[in-house]
């Protein structure tokens, strides 16, 4: 485990630093994420998905879970528990090496490409984006959403409905 | 129908939804029977994980500490392979069970925050790395004539503190205080070190560096007041304070 926090603390840490601007709340936070990643880690199918990412959704979610009760949001209702994460057989094709993550990257408009690196690699929030950019916001939104299903559908493409997971090579 | 729940299904898991739009993602989702579709939660974390993974900060002085406090891997047990990527193998139950315990126990309860103090913490980092030296920072003009204190920062570590004083306390809900990190090897713009307060009554305050980029060779720290929540990209218009190297 001490390994596990090792490797995928800072990934962590960074998810959650990203969207949670108090420090100690980020630290509580940091420590449910872990204790989830403990609780699932029954569920992680290395076929499926990436140790990195399979931490990295959980991580996300809780993040943005939190971010939604400070701002006062309606809770979405939870993911059933056991299709949390998805079956191979039943999501074709979700699978993913970094090769064919960055291949898959790269084949997106330059437009989304660019606010991928921005809200996934700098972390930042549309509203930040749209500001940085001089986009306005909803064209943010909408370009990141689209981006995320267009990105989905290359990846099933190339996969021919089945794609090859390679979890060592991502995480 | 299916198109627009699935857009708004990417905003559910990009985390962008309004309160409208969720009202409508729970309401199409009972009419098409559906739920969230988890391989765009997935897809989403396999791009997060691969894009900021290089960048992604330093965990707090401690903070991995106190998450596992004293487990020992069985050798047999934990698969790490040669290039160091850990498996969440079967033996992850147990040693988070143990780890979550010695974590129970050391926090002691729900309010207790076991974590070191910012000045504790900077002292350690001194400790550590014992060529580390403070950058002074100038105040600049009117009410930050007299900001002072210094700036320590490891570039090995990512991690680094300011000792601030003379600078006035601020009303987070009016205004906070932001440290921006000039580091011209890597970018132009410089890179956001963090939104802080300045409590009121407190001489000298030990503030934690919050950087959110990977700096590798800071040239300056420039401390800029800016709106509650800081900014992404400052204009600059109250400088409050500046350590040159």
């Amino acid at each position: 485990m001490k390994q596990c926090i090792d490797v995928h603390g800072p990934l962590v840490w960074g998810i959650v630093r990203r969207r949670v601007k108090d420090h100690f709340a980020a630290e509580d936070l940091v420590q449910e994420i872990f204790t989830e990643v403990w609780k699932s880690s029954g569920r992680h199918d290395p076929a499926i998905a990436s140790e990195g990412g399979f931490i990295s959704m959980i991580a996300r979610r809780r993040a943005i879970d939190w971010l939604r009760r400070q701002q006062r949001l309606p809770e979405m209702e939870s993911l059933p528990e056991k299709s949390e994460i998805p079956a191979e057989a039943s999501v074709p094709g979700l699978g993913m090496d970094r090769d064919t993550l960055w291949a898959a990257l790269q084949r997106l408009p330059d437009e989304t490409r660019r606010l991928f690196v921005l809200h996934f690699e700098k972390g930042m929030t549309h509203a930040e984006i749209a500001e940085l950019t001089g986009q306005p916001l909803g064209s943010v939104k909408t370009r990141l959403r689209r981006g995320l299903i267009e990105a989905r559908a290359l990846l099933q493409r190339d996969s021919g409905g089945g794609m090859n997971l390679n979890p060592d090579s991502l995480s | 129908m299916l198109s627009r729940f699935e857009e708004l299904d990417a905003g559910r898991v990009l985390g962008d939804l309004d309160a409208e739009e969720s009202a409508e993602w729970s309401e199409l989702a009972q009419q098409l029977g559906v739920s969230g579709d988890a391989s765009l939660d997935l897809l989403a974390a396999e791009f997060e994980a691969a894009l900021s993974r290089e960048t992604a900060p330093a965990m707090p002085l401690g903070l991995a500490e106190r998450l596992c406090p004293v487990v020992e891997m069985p050798a047999k047990a934990a698969v790490v392979p040669e290039d160091s990527k850990v498996v969440v193998g079967p033996w992850i139950g147990w040693a988070a069970a143990a780890c979550l315990l010695g974590l129970l126990v050391f926090r002691g309860g729900d309010t207790e925050k076991p974590t070191l103090s910012a000045d504790s913490r900077r002292d350690a980092l001194l400790r550590q790395e014992a060529g580390l030296k403070g950058i002074p920072f100038a105040g600049t003009t009117g009410d930050f004539a007299k900001a002072g204190g210094e700036v320590v920062w490891s570039d090995g570590k990512q991690e680094g503190y300011m000792t601030l004083s003379g600078i006035p306390a601020n009303d987070p809900g009016q205004y906070q205080y932001q440290l921006w990190i000039v580091d011209p090897d890597r970018d132009a713009l410089p890179v956001d070190g963090g939104v802080f307060d300045i409590p009121a009554g407190e001489g000298k305050v030990v503030i934690p560096i919050d950087s959110k980029l990977a700096v590798r060779k800071p040239a300056a720290f420039v401390i800029t007041r800016e709106k509650p929540g800081g900014v992404v990209k400052s204009a600059q218009e109250v400088v409050v304070a500046i350590a040159k190297l």
